[in-house]
């Protein structure tokens, strides 16, 4: 595959921010098809404000984020519905629909998107929570699920479009340890198996070391990136200070 | 059989007939969300038209498949469109297999028999009276710590935080008065409209300024200005303090040591007291500006309008309707309160105990209007 096809996302000259506060200014990396590339940063450094631009929740103060080459920010109507299909993304808390079961909180994409039959459907929806592990939980309501469930809930309403990119917002946050390496096991099976290309924003280091491919740390101070590359790779070769003190766990 | 190929469609489709039986499929192109419903209708009629002994699945040249193509594989393998016939699907790529893999039967059977508990008349009416009684008894109980709470402010006044009260006054009662004004206003002329016509064919018009003196310091400024704080007001505590809950600030208060009823109901309670009767009072001549424009209108003289209004009104018609007010407000307050205190959780919670607040608080208005009616109703024999 030659390095054009290979990108699946751009983030060009990317300045975010609320009003006059600039939160990151002239941001540019790519994200490579089938790789798990995490945005890495301290509280307050912007990454949950990147993610929601590059799902285009927010407009950005200037920049592009190009899927599959292309414009989230600008497209409109057909075109933007177009984009948005090719990714699916996992909230903080699961985001269930409270009031439908596991099931019909997976197949909801399904019953909006497609024309399928009601047994087709069934049928996709109940394998997408084979695949998350819910099988045996498919009939339970958001409230009779654990954090954890809630999350894979979400992890296989996100994927029964059949998108190529998943987002994840702070997939680990509020898990226990076993419960987050369940959950980090099943992106690296999703993406090895399946070929999906995730993007995370996350600060368990535990996580980023467990299945990122890549990375991009923030800086609140720079107001940008201050380090990109191989996880382990940037533990000890990273030439800011702070980012390996960071990976390592160091105090300052 | 020849090769179905519509024109637009990217999915392609072969049943190849073999001795015996034995059938295969072939499948070519794509098979994603948009071409799979039409594929799917199309096999299930032609190979019900036939009678299979053994049916192959090649999916060798199959370009594209989703987990749409993927279900329709299953659906053929598991011999959904072949009673009594499994089918072997050959050709898959390795990461297709992944995913055909993760379509099981049994999970599918389990989901059709699953089914969702009945309810029985019996149960739910026991469930709801249950319900109700709990709900009474903590009723009870809030009114008792409601009132131990402001009894305890008054012996201690130190207790009640007045910066609290005075900013829940400013909420519910400053922002609110332009809403009151409009409404009563526009009631008031409502009432002049609509007594001045039958009053009219009794020659008793100017009758209409006392009956309207008489409505709107009675029942209605009362009555509207309670209506008011409890949708606009009202709500808000019950949502302000449902939220509280579901963030965990209650437990907060009271890991400290702190009673959330002490710390937060208490002073909307008694801001709401002191809040009603100076809304009933702007609204009692809210509603009289209202009226007095129709009255001008139906030829009356100004003067005239005041002095009937004045003379059919006594100070007990005032006082009525200002303890009325008082009341109205406390129960507003309280119940709204109470409602959001009982939150439960989830995302739909906070909503929920807003309706129930609104809901409450007019029931127990009409309901304590109804008692005063019929008390005063007897004391004025």
């Amino acid at each position: 595959m030659s390095e054009p096809a290979r990108i699946l996302i751009q983030v060009r000259d990317l300045t975010v921010g609320y009003g006059d506060h600039i939160v990151l200014e002239k941001i540019n990396f790519e994200v490579r098809r089938g790789e798990v590339f995490a945005v890495l940063g301290a509280s307050g450094s912007g990454k949950s404000t990147l993610l929601k631009h590059m799902i285009g929740l927010l407009q950005p103060i200037h920049g592009e984020v190009l899927i599959s080459g292309a414009d989230l920010v600008t497209a409109e109507g057909a075109d933007r519905l177009k984009i948005l299909r090719k990714f699916g993304v996992l909230y903080q808390g699961g985001a269930l629909f409270g009031s439908l079961t596991a099931v019909e909180n997976v197949r909801l994409p399904l019953d909006e998107f497609t024309e399928l039959s009601e047994l087709a459907k069934d049928l996709i929806a109940l394998s997408k929570l084979r695949l998350v592990g819910l099988e045996a939980a498919a009939t339970k309501l958001p409230a009779d699920l654990s954090g954890g469930m809630q999350k894979r809930a979400g992890i296989a309403r996100a994927i029964v479009l059949d998108p190529c990119i998943l987002f994840l917002d702070e997939p680990s946050a509020g898990l226990d340890p076993i419960t987050s390496a369940g959950l980090d096991a099943l992106i690296r099976e999703l993406a090895h198996g399946l070929g999906i290309t995730f993007v995370m924003v996350t600060h368990e280091l535990a996580s980023i070391f467990s299945v990122a491919d890549r990375v991009v740390v923030l800086d609140p101070k720079a107001r940008g990136i201050v380090a990109e590359g191989a996880p382990n790779w940037l533990r000890e070769h990273a030439t800011q200070p702070w980012v390996r003190q960071f990976l390592n766990r160091e105090v300052a | 059989m020849a090769v179905k190929t519509p024109v637009d469609l990217q999915a392609r489709w072969e049943i190849l007939a073999g001795p015996e039986g034995a059938f295969t499929l072939t499948l070519e192109g794509e098979l994603d969300a948009v071409t799979t419903p039409y594929v799917w209708e199309r096999l299930e009629k032609e190979l019900a038209a036939v009678k299979t002994a053994s049916l192959q699945i090649d999916v060798t040249r199959l370009a594209y498949c989703d987990s749409a193509g993927l279900a329709l594989l299953f659906h053929l393998s598991v011999g959904g469109m072949t009673p009594g016939v499994t089918g072997t699907v050959v050709g898959l790529s390795p990461e297709l297999r992944h995913l055909f893999r993760s379509f099981s039967r049994e999970d599918f059977q389990a989901f059709e028999e699953h089914e969702p508990a009945c309810s029985n008349l019996v149960e739910d009416v026991g469930d709801a009276t249950w319900t109700w009684l709990l709900d009474l008894r903590q009723q009870v109980e809030f009114i008792g710590e409601v009132t131990l709470g402001i009894a305890g402010s008054i012996f201690r006044p130190r207790r009640m935080r007045w910066k609290e009260v005075m900013r829940v006054f400013e909420i519910a009662g400053v922002n609110a008065l332009p809403i009151v004004s409009l409404l009563t206003f526009l009631v008031g002329m409502v009432i002049a409209f609509e007594s001045a016509q039958p009053l009219a064919q009794l020659g008793a018009q100017v009758f209409v300024a006392n009956l309207l003196g008489l409505v709107m310091s009675r029942e209605l400024g009362p009555v509207m200005a309670a209506i008011m704080l409890a949708g606009r007001s009202g709500s808000a505590f019950a949502a302000e303090l449902g939220t509280m809950k579901v963030n965990e600030e209650l437990n907060a208060l009271q890991t400290m040591g702190l009673s959330p009823v002490q710390f937060l109901v208490v002073q909307r309670v008694v801001a709401g007291i002191l809040l009603a009767p100076v809304l009933t009072i702007y609204a009692m001549y809210a509603g009289l500006l209202g009226g007095i424009p129709v009255l001008l209108g139906l030829g009356f003289p100004l003067p005239m309008v005041l002095h009937q209004i004045q003379s059919g009104l006594h100070f007990g018609d005032l006082a009525e309707g200002l303890s009325k007010s008082i009341v109205f407000g406390a129960i507003v307050a309280s119940v709204s309160c109470l409602r959001g205190l009982q939150t439960g959780e989830g995302p739909r919670a906070v909503g929920e105990s807003t309706t129930r607040s609104v809901v409450s608080s007019i029931l127990l208005i009409i309901l304590a209007d109804a008692v005063f009616a019929a008390i005063t109703y007897t004391l004025g024999k």
